[in-house]
């Protein structure tokens, strides 16, 4: 059940007189509310709208075999645009008016970053998907669960695979000049340094420069043998491949989920500059040797098949949405409260829960719940319904 | 590595020259500079990817098709941002006019097109140049030889020229001589328009069919103007030249960020010292 | 209906009293309010969103006199919010300095904000509009570059906790409180400035630049203060930010912020601080309002800013402008009080003559003055006449310093005359009136005129800021002195009215009070009987004469020669930028060549 923000001001409307009556304890019957912070539209829009489908066939499919505990799912939708000041006001419109029972997201870290406290503050049991490592603190922030690899956990399984798969040792490291791509490129050539790899280029690019030819030649001269990206921006990302065509250099590409996108694939001046790109993947979401992908994500596969489209989107994004909306639910159907407290606890209590999109652990000191060794690299080039091929060396 | 930023800053210089001279073409006729400049030339971009791509065009009709949407858009910029404000210039009210405009633009193209860039097609079949003699870097300076050749021999050659360089120089006395002031102010927004969608379409293969090209596009492209002095197209293609080799060699030596800001401390102390641009014009009475 | 009647001691006109509170502060309080009733909502969302709405307004109220009142077109304010967010953040933080304090911290966020509010200003001395703004625009751009790349203070794109606010302030609405305290303060900062002679010196410099100058405002004076507080303001709003936001990242500064507070002042209406009030409350609310339209509210900004500007110049402001629209009185005339004149203007001892000694002035090729020599003296009427494009206008604005000569001396008695700097001659007692009227056409006729008394006031921009007893002393003395100067030219029963509403031969009598506010030594005055009718140059006549009475040296360009030859004691004829003639009208009268050349009998 989709709340549009129509409705949800006429409720406001109606509610700002009679707020002091309103509260008492419909508890059983009341719905479950589940707030979502969606970046929905502009810049960076692409994972909240996989994220979307999945939070919308997941509340459906909870609604349709009668709710939780008898109580419906209700989501909360507000569109955040990826902008921090709009995130501040949503979460404490969320919290304050609409009164969710959890928050899922915001999407993207600079958003995240400033509501987490925000929801800390009013004790808000919230899940979201942002890589920042600062985000997840179970001393400041008890009531936040991350269910998707923080950025260290990425950084980890790009580095792993350079040493130990393509035996690389001299690397170039490259993001963008946005705030995630800056702190992304700092704490990458720290790890890779700590594990004994030389970084023998550095750089943050302007994502709008046309011409990544100089990074490119800087990196080459350097004597790079891969070059690592942390980047969310696809129009740089094809750039960079291209530019690598055009030097007919074959060094690898290796990092940020998003070189695996789809809109790159039209970017490119020839299909074969999206050779030797390994993107990070998971291994729910991934197809393994024999072309098949895990049973379970299999499973899901089938059941979203004919109501979510896949082709334009990611199916981790789609996977991720649906485990955070059973996240919510179980917690309620196990404790049979929507309390704060009964949902942190019950989430601090789960162990090798089994998602769609990972196997979560979530204990009362660590609230990164996503496996490591579930993260893995993928062809870039190899898109088929909105999952990847697993990159060579998985044998 | 010098062949490199020659290639690439040329290009570069090249579209920022355009849209420096679309914003001069606009300036000439009604003495107002326009935010819109920029925009036109992203659009250039995406009516490109939209007309080859999307319809499948060969490029010659997606060229024409491109240039004359961009014209149309000009014109739209002089009925609803220019001529309503033309009464009272010495508001600035077009400042703030052109820019609503302007945004509007972006943000329609934003949620209509696309906030990811999108490809621009190859346009010509050539597959034996590489590197720095890539049809991406020499096509925006071929197109800015064309347009300002093309510009000279429409002001020095033909009538429709002169008279807008008439109308350019003194307003009231071309109106006074029954010039059709009024609809040489048109024809050169649609000028104007179909220059700086040639900037974006020349230059698409550099700077995708992306929106966010637009406010990138104003400000350097408004640079050369600045440098070149308001009105002075042979300036803004050598500010604009300049800009292009200036930022591409920082972009080498001194990366991505630092280039950027490079590039602004540089045009503000320009201006700083020289306010009418290096090749410009003595400031005009006041009382 | 005769103004010429003897003198008699001249009562001022009475100003109109205000009450207990001053009518147009009613609406503020209203607001206020308002705004404290709202913690009875028990709603933190709203505490939210009215502390954001404070904090915006507390930066907009700056950017108002810069955009609103100096209109300085500039769009990138959100830089200064960036600066001072992210100074008032890394201070209390302790990462890069000891821990400081909140409220330290807040205060040097001001002061950061008031150095670099400084340095985006200053092109604007040197840049026009369009420049101006883009630099603006790239200014902030290259902040947001600059908390990015700089990741040992700022963190770079993790960002950086803001200052957390000490008790009692550590709550949603005793923080929203302290917000709305704040801003109340700002506000009532910006009406002190707005209402002195620095509020019209801006916007007299907007709309009225020559005259501006010519009243003896300094541009860069006016505008390096406006900007100092301007970037205080947004200094401290940024702190302020970042104790809302309670974290901030470089994308929390976003060019849709910039645009609110860009718009909230022109929304509201420019010379006004209601109006920019209301706007900004409107625009922090329409998003909260109209969320669904998220994806398209840069769109709704810029299609509300085209709106205002095709069909709504004036803003909130305007609409909200109930006496501006009252009708003036139909049958009005212009009757000079001859008692107000001597009142404003104590007859002079004799002073020393303005002379110009072969002056000569060259655009490129064209000699617009050819040698002009010329002596007004004080107390006489000096008409200027000659045929179109002689250079008299010319004459007047090399003594006004708009043109320097590239010959010929000018000296004030003894004292050399500097060519040059017209802001300069308000100060020596020279004053004048313009061709076509310059005139603040959104301010009041009192107001106008009050611009003239610019160089009276000497009470800092400081002291004027925070309303101290001797900034309000001064400016009850000018405005007594404005409606003086009102009736001396027989304008008083219009001192309210909005000047855009009066007719063009109405204005030329404005400008004239405007120009008395000097008490000047010579009054220099540009075709002032164009567009009047007879009866109308028959009271200016006699009001010349008045002021040449008191001892003020006229020179008065003009073509009518029955004016001329009925009041001027001496006239000088120029053709071709050359003294044709000089002498008394009855030489003048009789000189072959001005018959033949001029004259035209």
């Amino acid at each position: 059940m989709r709340i549009t923000r129509r409705d949800l001001s006429r409720a406001t409307l109606a509610g700002l007189a009679a707020a002091p009556l309103a509260r008492p304890a419909l508890a059983q019957t009341e719905a479950v509310r589940i707030g979502w912070l969606a970046a929905m539209t502009g810049p960076s829009s692409a994972p909240a709208i996989g994220f979307n489908r999945g939070v919308l066939f997941a509340a459906n499919a909870l609604n349709a075999d009668g709710g939780v505990k008898g109580r419906k799912i209700e989501i909360i939708t507000r569109d955040t645009q990826g902008d921090p000041t709009k995130a501040v006001n949503a979460t404490q419109e969320m919290i304050s008016q609409a009164k969710v029972h959890a928050i899922w997201g915001p999407t993207n870290s600079g958003e995240s970053l400033a509501v987490t406290a925000i929801m800390a503050r009013a004790k808000m049991p919230n899940i979201h998907p942002c890589v920042v490592d600062q985000l997840i603190d179970t001393r400041r922030y008890p009531n936040a669960f991350r269910t998707a690899p923080s950025n260290g956990q990425w950084d980890d399984a790009v580095r792993a695979y350079c040493l130990n798969v393509l035996k690389v040792r001299k690397v170039a490291v490259i993001g963008d000049t946005t705030g995630y791509g800056v702190s992304a490129v700092k704490a990458s050539v720290a790890a890779f340094q700590k594990d004994g790899a030389e970084v023998v280029y550095q750089a943050n690019i302007d994502a709008t420069q046309p011409d990544m030819t100089p990074d490119m030649l800087r990196a080459r001269n350097a004597g790079t043998e891969a070059i690592i990206i942390w980047s969310v921006s696809t129009g740089m990302e094809a750039r960079l491949f291209n530019t690598r065509g055009n030097m007919g250099w074959d060094v690898p590409f290796v990092g940020h989920p998003s070189m695996a996108s789809g809109e790159i694939g039209g970017l490119l001046s020839r299909p074969a500059n999206w050779e030797k790109v390994f993107a990070i993947g998971y291994k729910s979401c991934s197809y393994g040797a024999d072309g098949n992908l895990p049973a379970k994500s299999q499973e899901l596969v089938s059941r979203l098949q004919g109501k979510v489209a896949l082709d334009d989107t990611l199916l981790w994004w789609v996977a991720a949405g649906v485990d955070a909306v059973n996240l919510i639910a179980g917690a309620v159907e196990a404790t049979g409260s929507s309390s704060n407290e009964a949902i942190i606890r019950h989430w601090n209590s789960l162990t090798k829960h089994a998602g769609y999109f990972g196997t979560y652990s979530f204990t009362p000191d660590e609230h990164n719940g996503y496996p490591t060794e579930e993260v893995v690299m993928s062809a870039a080039n190899t898109a088929k319904h909105g999952a990847f091929a697993l990159a060579p060396g998985y044998g | 590595m010098l062949a490199s930023i020659l290639a690439s800053g040329l290009a570069v210089g090249a579209i920022y020259a355009l849209i420096g001279i679309t914003y001069n073409t606009m300036f000439a006729t009604s003495r107002v500079m326009s935010f819109t400049a920029g925009q036109l030339g992203m659009l250039g971009g995406v009516f490109g990817s939209l007309f080859i791509l999307q319809f499948q065009l060969p490029v010659l009709p997606g060229l024409a098709l491109t240039l004359l949407a961009a014209a149309a858009i000009g014109v739209v910029t002089e009925f609803v941002a220019v001529r309503p404000v033309l009464k009272s210039l010495d508001q600035h009210l077009y400042v703030l006019s052109t820019l609503a405009l302007a945004l509007m633009i972006q943000q329609v193209t934003a949620i209509e097109w696309s906030t990811e860039p999108r490809p621009f097609p190859r346009l010509l079949e050539l597959t034996t140049a590489h590197g720095p003699w890539d049809q991406k870097y020499w096509l925006p300076v071929v197109a800015c030889a064309v347009t300002i050749l093309g510009l000279e021999y429409l002001y020095k050659r033909t009538l429709v020229g002169r008279a807008f360089v008439a109308v350019a120089e003194d307003n009231f006395a071309a109106r006074a001589l029954g010039l059709p002031e009024r609809n040489l102010r048109v024809a050169s927004y649609a000028l104007a328009g179909a220059i700086g969608a040639l900037a974006g379409f020349s230059g698409g293969q550099l700077l995708l069919a992306f929106f966010a090209n637009g406010p990138l596009l104003n400000f350097y492209g408004f640079i050369p103007v600045a440098l070149g002095g308001l009105g002075n197209n042979r300036g803004a293609v050598i500010g604009g030249l300049a800009l292009g080799l200036f930022q591409q060699a920082a972009n080498f030596t001194v990366g991505g960020i630092f280039s950027s800001v490079a590039v602004f401390t540089l045009f503000i102390i320009i201006l700083l010292a020289a306010p009418q641009g290096l090749f410009g014009a003595a400031p005009q009475r006041r009382v | 209906m005769d103004s010429a009647k003897p003198a008699t001691v001249f009562e001022p006109p009475l100003t109109p009293r205000a009450g207990l509170l001053p009518r147009a502060v009613l609406p503020f309080l209203g607001i206020l309010a308002l705004a404290l009733l709202l913690p009875f909502s028990g709603n933190d969302y709203w505490a939210l969103i009215a502390t954001r709405a404070a904090i915006y307004w507390i930066l907009i109220a700056g950017l108002n006199l810069v955009v609103g009142f100096a209109g300085q077109l500039a769009i990138g304010y959100v830089a200064l919010l960036t600066l001072g967010a992210y100074t008032a953040s890394v201070l209390a933080s302790g990462t890069v300095t000891p821990e400081v304090p909140a409220f330290l911290a807040l205060a040097a966020a001001a002061g950061i904000g008031a150095v670099f509010g400084l340095v985006v200003g200053l092109p604007a001395l040197r840049l026009r509009t369009f420049y101006f703004a883009m630099t603006t625009l790239g200014f902030a751009t290259i902040v947001t570059q600059v908390a990015l790349a700089w990741q040992d203070v700022t963190g770079g794109g993790i960002g950086i906790t803001g200052p957390a606010m000490p008790p009692p302030f550590d709550t949603a609405w005793s923080f929203f409180y302290l917000c709305l305290g704040l801003a109340a303060v700002v506000t009532w900062m910006t009406g002190n400035i707005a209402r002195s002679r620095f509020g019209r010196g801006l916007i007299a410099l907007r709309d009225a630049e020559v005259a501006a100058e010519a009243s003896g405002i300094s541009k860069p004076a006016l505008l390096v203060s406006t900007f100092l507080f301007a970037g205080a303001c947004a200094g401290f709003a940024g702190g302020l930010f970042a104790g809302l936001q309670t974290y901030i990242t470089p994308d929390a500064f976003t060019f849709e912020l910039s645009l609110l507070f860009f718009i909230a002042v022109l929304i509201g209406g420019r010379g006004s601080i209601l109006g920019p009030m209301l706007g900004t409350i409107l625009l922090t609310l329409l998003p909260e309002i109209a969320a669904p339209l998220a994806a398209w509210s840069t769109f709704l900004y810029a299609f509300l800013l085209l709106v205002i500007v095709l069909a709504m110049p004036g803003g909130i402001a305007s609409l909200l402008d109930f006496a501006g629209r009252r009708p003036l009185p139909a049958h009005r005339a212009i009757l000079p009080r001859a008692a107000a004149l001597e009142a404003l203007l104590p007859a002079r001892p004799e002073a020393a003559p303005l002379n110009l000694a072969g002056i000569e002035l060259r655009f490129g090729g064209v000699r617009a003055i050819d040698g002009v020599d010329l002596e007004v003296r004080p107390g006489q009427v000096h008409g200027l006449i000659g045929p179109n494009g002689s250079g008299k206008t010319t004459t007047l604005n090399v003594i006004c310093g708009y043109y320097e000569p590239q010959q010929g001396r000018m000296a004030l008695g003894a004292a050399p005359l500097p060519a040059g700097m017209p802001q300069k001659r308000a100060g020596l007692g020279i004053a004048r009136t313009f061709q076509t009227p310059r005139i603040i056409g959104e301010a009041t006729v009192l107001q106008n005129v009050m611009v003239g008394g610019s160089i009276q006031g000497s009470s800092s921009f400081f002291a004027t800021l925070l309303a101290l007893p001797r900034p309000r002393a001064e400016e009850k003395t000018i405005e007594a002195q404005a409606r003086l100067a009102l009736a001396a030219v027989g304008l008083e029963g219009l001192a309210e009215a909005r000047a855009d509403r009066l007719q063009h031969s109405e204005l030329r009598f404005v400008e004239i009070a405007r120009a008395l506010m000097l008490r000047p030594a010579f009054l220099l005055l540009d075709e002032p009987a164009a567009g009047l009718s007879a009866e109308e140059i028959r009271r200016l006549g006699a009001l010349i004469q008045a002021v040449a009475r008191q001892g003020t040296g006229v020179l008065l360009v003009e073509h009518h020669a029955d004016l001329i030859f009925d009041i001027c004691d001496h006239v000088t004829v120029l053709n071709l930028g050359r003294v044709l003639a000089s002498g008394t009208p009855a030489d003048i009268r009789s000189h072959k060549e001005v018959v033949s050349a001029y004259l035209g009998a």
